[in-house]
C-alpha cells in the first residue's frame, strides 16, 4: 500500500510541539493519539516504604503526591522493562521536600524531570525519609504512568480570500484554532489571536479542512522529549501488528 | 494477543481479538476497509462494566476471492508499512 | 493542604510553578493571569489548579 507521509513541524520545544502531517488516514491519526496517551509506558514511583514520616500528611498521601512526581524515562531497551528504580528521600525541617531532594539509584538515566514540585513542607522536628521503587507501566492504568498530556489534532485549515466585504457590512469575528494554510504558507492561529478578521481585515475568506492532513499537538509531562513519545507510539502500534501478522499465521 | 475464532465461512470471518482495545481495533478496521478484496470489516467492543463478552470481535466479509484470514493478515501487514512509513517520515522532519 | 502535582484534568505538571506563583501574584502585586502566562501556564484547566489553590499546612500544623 502507497502511504505517502509528509511530517512538518509547525512550532517545537523539547516538550511541546504542533506536527502537521499530511497524507494520513483518520483511524491511523487516531491510534497514534490515543498510543501516546495510554500505550506508551513512563516509569513513575509505585510503591513507598515510609522510614518516618512525622509531618502534617499522611503516608498514603504523600505516596500519591511522590507517584505523580514524572521521572525521565529511558527507552525500555536501555534498560529492562521489569526492572526498578529506587530513589530515595531524606529532609528534615523547618524546610520543604523538593521533587529535586529525590536521590536516585541510577542518576544517569533516571531522575525526576521537575525539580520545584513540593511534595510536603516540613515544620520544626518534622522529618521525611523514605525509599521509593520506580516501575514501568501504562497510562491505561494510572494517570502517573501517562506520558501524553492534553494530546490532541485538528484537521489543517486551509484559507482562501474571495474578495472584499461588501463596503457597509459590519464585520463579524472569525475564530478558528489550530493552524491554517495560506497559499501554502503554515500560520498557528495564536499569531493573530485565532480571529481571522484580524488577519484578513475587510476580506471575504472560506476556511476548509484539508483532507487527510492533520495538526497534531504533543505535549509531555517532561518523562522524555515529544520525538520520543511519537516514535515510541508507533513502535507501539507496530509491535502490536506484528503479533497479530504471528498470531494469525498459527 | 490471543486470538478466538467465532464464526468462519469462506467469506466471512468472526474473530476475538484478547486485549486490545480502539487503539489498535480501529487502525486495523481502517486497514482492512482500504483493503481491496474486503467489502465490509468492523468491530464490537462491550464496555468494562457490562460484564460477559469485553474483549472486541472483529467482523469481516471478503469479496471471495480471498481467505478471510489472509487478508486479516494483510492488513496486519499494511499496518507495519504505515507504522514504518510514518516513522521514516517523521524521523526525516525530526 | 499542599498544592496538586498535576492537573486534575490534563496532567501536566502545574506544582513546578507554584511557589513562583505564589511569590509574584499572592504576596507580590503581579497581575496572576499575567504571571501564568509567564510561567506557560497555558490552559485554564491548569490555571485554575493554581488560582484556586491555598496552602492548609500553616493551619493544620498545630493539630498533629
Amino acid at each position: 500500500m502507497a502511504s505517502d507521509y509528509d511530517v512538518e513541524f509547525v512550532e517545537r520545544t523539547e516538550r511541546e510541539a504542533r506536527i502537521l502531517v499530511r497524507g494520513i488516514t483518520p483511524a491511523f491519526a487516531n491510534g497514534i493519539r490515543r498510543a501516546m496517551v495510554a500505550d506508551v509506558p513512563t516509569l513513575a514511583i509505585d510503591t513507598v516504604r515510609f522510614i518516618e514520616n512525622s509531618s502534617v500528611m499522611f503516608d498514603e498521601q504523600l505516596g500519591l503526591r511522590l507517584g505523580l512526581v514524572p521521572l525521565t524515562t529511558p527507552t525500555p531497551e536501555e534498560f529492562g522493562d521489569d526492572d526498578v528504580v529506587t530513589l530515595s528521600i531524606d529532609v528534615e525541617g523547618p524546610a520543604t521536600a523538593y521533587s529535586g531532594d529525590l536521590v536516585s539509584s541510577e542518576p544517569d538515566l533516571v531522575k525526576p524531570a521537575d525539580e520545584n514540585v513540593p511534595i510536603i513542607q516540613l515544620k520544626d522536628d518534622q522529618r521525611l525519609e523514605a525509599e521509593a521503587e520506580a516501575v514501568y507501566d501504562h497510562g491505561k492504568n494510572h494517570a502517573k504512568h501517562q506520558g501524553g498530556v492534553a494530546v490532541g489534532y485538528r484537521h489543517l485549515q486551509r484559507v482562501t480570500v474571495d474578495g472584499d466585504l461588501p463596503e457597509f457590512e459590519e464585520e463579524e469575528s472569525q475564530i478558528v484554532r489550530g493552524v491554517i494554510e495560506d497559499d501554502g504558507e503554515l500560520i498557528p492561529t495564536s499569531e493573530f489571536g485565532h480571529d481571522l478578521t484580524e488577519r484578513y481585515p475587510g476580506k471575504d475568506v472560506t476556511v476548509e479542512d484539508v483532507p487527510n492532513a492533520f495538526v497534531f499537538h504533543v505535549e509531555t509531562d517532561g518523562s522524555f522529549a515529544v520525538e520520543e513519545l511519537v516514535t515510541r507510539a508507533v513502535d507501539s502500534i507496530d509491535d502490536r501488528a506484528a503479533e497479530l501478522e504471528d498470531a494469525v499465521q498459527l | 494477543m490471543e486470538l478466538r475464532v467465532t464464526e468462519r465461512t469462506d467469506e466471512e470471518l468472526s474473530i476475538e481479538i484478547a486485549g486490545e482495545d480502539h487503539t489498535f481495533m480501529n487502525v486495523l478496521k481502517g486497514s482492512l476497509l482500504e483493503h481491496e478484496h474486503i467489502n465490509a470489516a468492523t468491530y464490537d467492543i462491550n464496555p468494562e462494566q457490562s460484564g460477559g463478552q469485553t474483549d472486541p470481535i472483529l467482523t469481516l466479509k471478503t469479496d471471495g476471492s480471498i481467505e478471510p484470514i489472509d487478508a486479516l493478515e494483510e492488513a496486519a501487514g499494511d499496518i507495519r508499512t504505515k507504522a514504518a512509513d510514518f516513522k521514516s517520515a517523521f524521523e526525516a522532519a525530526a | 493542604m499542599m498544592v496538586p502535582v498535576r492537573c486534575f484534568t490534563c496532567g501536566t505538571v502545574v506544582a513546578e510553578h507554584w511557589e513562583e506563583f505564589e511569590e509574584r501574584a499572592r504576596e507580590g502585586d503581579e497581575d496572576p493571569a499575567e504571571v501564568l502566562d509567564d510561567l506557560g501556564v497555558d490552559r485554564f484547566c491548569c490555571r485554575r489548579m493554581l488560582v484556586s489553590h491555598t496552602d492548609l499546612v500553616d493551619v493544620v500544623s498545630p493539630y498533629q
